[in-house]
């Protein structure tokens, strides 16, 4: 047991220093920094604010969001955003409600790119599905539930 | 090692959805190792970069919740024969890029 903790100590750091020497060898590649308060805020409300500096989003229906009404495996939620139909996207937050980082990824769109976004995120239980677009320097969003059979969040 | 990465893309009128598939365990550090009951340590993917042709596309940042082996789609002015880059940095610094010339 204690040779196995030991292991998995150094393993950890291990790959901190991996980390650290990555930073260190190519800090031009480094991308915009990773907004860490956003992803550890444990409310909607602290991850909105942390992202876009606000919480009022008002509703839109030009903002399909595509999401299962029931997911039978919560660890593969398929979910699309599609704002293309507004103009002026600049990025794109898909959040799950009840997660305990609800937080799941933000999209920041340059010109070269239509507001669109396509993947496959995490849910522990049944909980609301937020996307909030920030277009023309205001915020909007839709909210979808998804009924969770299967939790994704444990082991 | 690098982050393996597959990509598709076709443009339609200017405008190309590029598709990725990418191996990652996307481990989140939440999840509990019920033979230790401590967590397993956390790698997921936290930046991901779209270029066209070397321009910015798509700039975005995840968190452990996206799920493993992650599907991403997005769509992206750019015409067939253009050059669409993918670019993946995850929490542990390993790092993985694959490029595709639009059909």
């Amino acid at each position: 047991m204690k040779r196995r903790s030991f292991l998995k100590g150094t393993l950890a750091t291990g790959a901190a220093a991996v980390a650290v020497n990555a930073g260190l060898l190519t800090p031009s590649t480094v991308l915009a920094e990773w907004n860490k308060n956003a992803f550890s805020a444990k409310s909607t409300d602290d991850a909105l604010n942390s992202v876009f500096g606000s919480t009022s989003a008002a509703a839109s229906g030009d903002i399909k969001l595509k999401a299962p009404a029931i997911a039978e495996n919560g660890a593969v939620t398929p979910v699309t955003v599609d704002a293309s139909a507004m103009s002026g996207v600049e990025s794109i937050a898909i959040l799950a409600s009840k997660n305990p980082m609800p937080l799941v990824c933000t999209y920041n769109f340059a010109s070269a790119a239509e507001g669109y976004v396509s993947t496959r995120i995490k849910m522990g239980e049944t909980m609301n599905v937020i996307a909030v677009v920030k277009a023309g320097g205001k915020l909007f969003k839709a909210e979808q539930e998804v009924k969770v059979t299967i939790g994704g969040c444990g082991g | 090692m690098a982050i393996k990465i597959r990509m598709r893309g076709k443009s339609k009128g200017g405008v190309a959805e590029v598709k990725a598939l990418i191996k990652h365990p996307m481990e989140s550090g939440v999840r509990m190792n019920k033979k230790t009951g401590k967590p397993y340590p956390a790698k997921y993917i936290d930046t991901v970069k779209v270029t066209v042709n070397g321009a910015d596309a798509v700039d975005a940042q995840w968190s452990g919740a996206v799920s493993a082996n992650p599907y991403m789609a997005v769509k992206v002015k750019a015409n067939a024969g253009d050059e669409v880059k993918l670019s993946l940095t995850d929490n542990t610094g390993e790092t993985g890029e694959e490029t595709l010339k639009l059909k």
